[in-house]
């Protein structure tokens, strides 16, 4: 009985044994089922909610500065502080820029596109600002493809500034210490040595003049000239010639600069050398005119009457070795003017 | 001041080599100014055709001056001298107030160049023995020099002619050029 009894232990152990082996098991695959499908759940739900407070911080974010850059570009209307307060707004507007490029990785391509457009109405909004409160100054940087001013203007200019018929002579001067002449039509102008000794002389926008310049200026700039007779005595240094046409030039220099100028005569004594720039029809010849004192006037401009290079011209459009310049030609000397008009005299005390 | 004092200025950092480079328009003056301080004769000067190049050495130590011509056909030609510039030196004529815009965007475009980036300018308004030159401040307002930013710069009237202003800009120089090791 008693070995029977032990049997029947054995069995009902094994019985429970089983039994309770088998329901957990289920029950557990249930249970572990359950809670990967919550997981699962939650983890979806997180992933939107990132998203979202991602791209809601972005947008707030966004606008607030763009609101605020709005307002400090609007607010920009005192002139002395505008330069400051616009150069806070470029700042601010890098940031923003900067800001949207770290961004771009978890928005959408809509909202991608609406913020560089927000960027770029906000950089034209600057830039008009910055040219409507701070114009230009005259000497502005501007792009090379600004195309020159038409000739016309100086024509009307020249017609409105028209000096009285008959005045010999006359003067219109550009700045307080400007000498020379400017804006005259068919005319005889002259200056004495002691007028212009040393001086930066200026002839602008002259048509139909014969100029003399009986002494030697320091430099000469001869600028928009049509139709005249230009003679000078010896300048020091440089003189510099630009857009000059159908004219005759005759002066001793240091150095000829010629630029813009065409069917030009030059009656030259130089003691380095000429160069011309963008010319055609331009031609040379040794200098002829002469007034009593030149000599004198040589030694105080410090050019040597012994030392003329006027053969010695250089055309920076022109590159080819060996083949002359088609753009500037030696006068033959059979069409060379030796004996000038003579015009308004010299002062005998120069 | 000459060249050798200049080096002798900045003989306190041996083995190395400055490079300036002298642009501006023609007939600024850039020719006289490298004359003027290479104490030569400046009577005869001839409109540059290519470049004017001074060097002086020491030393170990190497001082270029690289004077290129303005003309408007050779300009495009300075970019090739942009290489390794540690100072840039622009000469304009004061008194040729009728090319100020030209002059100025000549520079804008420099200060543009990647190569000259951060490299210090100092500008020249030379002439100044000329009676109707603009003032250095008149220059420094037309060209809005004070936007410019990015590097060192400074505006210097002068008379290469006469070297009045000349050695004060220099000063200037040696006290701004970072030369790099070479």
């Amino acid at each position: 009985m008693a070995a029977l009894g032990v049997e029947m232990n054995v069995a009902q152990d094994d019985g429970e044994t089983n039994t309770a082996v088998k329901v957990p098991e289920s029950v557990l695959r249930r249970d572990q089922a359950r809670l990967e499908e919550a997981e699962r759940r939650r983890d979806v739900k997180q992933s939107q909610t990132v998203t979202e407070e991602k791209s809601d911080f972005f947008t707030s974010t966004f606008n607030a500065e763009k609101t605020q850059l709005e307002e400090m570009i609007s607010s920009c209307n005192d002139r002395e502080k505008a330069a400051k307060t616009l150069e806070e707004a470029t700042v601010k507007f890098q940031q923003l820029q900067k800001f949207l490029n770290d961004s771009v990785r978890f928005l959408t391509q809509y909202e991608i596109r609406q913020a560089q457009e927000s960027l770029q109405k906000l950089q034209s909004s600057i830039t008009d600002k910055r040219e409507e409160i701070l114009p230009k100054k005259k000497f502005a940087f501007r792009s090379r493809n600004t195309s020159k001013q038409q000739q016309p203007t100086p024509i009307q200019q020249q017609t409105a500034d028209k000096p009285a018929p008959g005045s010999v002579g006359t003067v219109v001067v550009d700045a307080a210490d400007q000498c020379g002449f400017s804006n005259v039509d068919n005319q005889v102008l002259v200056r004495q040595a002691e007028e212009i000794q040393q001086r930066d002389v200026l002839l602008s926008h002259l048509t139909h003049c014969k100029v003399r310049l009986y002494g030697c200026p320091s430099t000469l700039h001869i600028k928009n000239i049509r139709s005249c007779e230009i003679m000078c005595g010896p300048v020091s240094s440089s003189v510099f010639v630009d857009q000059c046409t159908d004219s005759t030039l005759v002066f001793p220099c240091q150095q000829l600069r010629t630029h813009n100028t065409t069917a030009t005569r030059v009656y030259l004594h130089v003691t380095s050398r000429a160069i011309i720039e963008d010319c055609q029809g331009v031609s040379f010849a040794p200098f002829t005119w002469t007034y009593p004192g030149i000599l004198d006037h040589f030694k105080v401009a410090g050019l040597s009457p012994d030392r003329n290079n006027w053969t010695e011209v250089d055309d920076f459009n022109w590159l080819a070795a060996g083949t002359p310049s088609p753009n500037w030609t030696v006068i033959p000397e059979s069409e060379r003017i030796c004996s000038w008009d003579f015009v308004g005299t010299a002062a005998e005390q120069s | 001041m000459g060249l050798l004092s200049i080096l002798r200025k900045l003989k306190s950092a041996p083995d190395q080599e400055v490079r300036i480079l002298l642009l501006g328009l023609d007939n600024g003056g850039k020719t006289t100014l490298l004359k003027q301080l290479a104490s030569e004769d400046i009577s005869h000067i001839t409109p540059t055709q290519g470049f004017n190049i001074k060097s002086v050495q020491s030393q170990g130590f190497k001082l270029n001056v690289w004077d290129i011509g303005g003309q408007r056909k050779i300009r495009p030609y300075w970019r090739n001298y942009f290489e390794n510039t540690d100072m840039l030196i622009y000469v304009i004529d004061s008194a040729d107030r009728k090319r100020f815009e030209e002059t100025g965007q000549e520079l804008a475009e420099l200060l543009d160049e990647e190569k000259l980036s951060g490299v210090p300018v100092l500008i020249f308004a030379n002439k100044q023995d000329l009676l109707t030159a603009a003032p250095a401040s008149e220059i420094a307002e037309g060209l809005n020099l004070h936007i410019i930013r990015d590097r060192m710069w400074q505006i210097q009237s002068c008379s290469a002619l006469t070297g009045e202003g000349v050695q004060d800009g220099m000063s200037w120089v040696c006290k701004n050029v970072t030369a790099k090791k070479k």
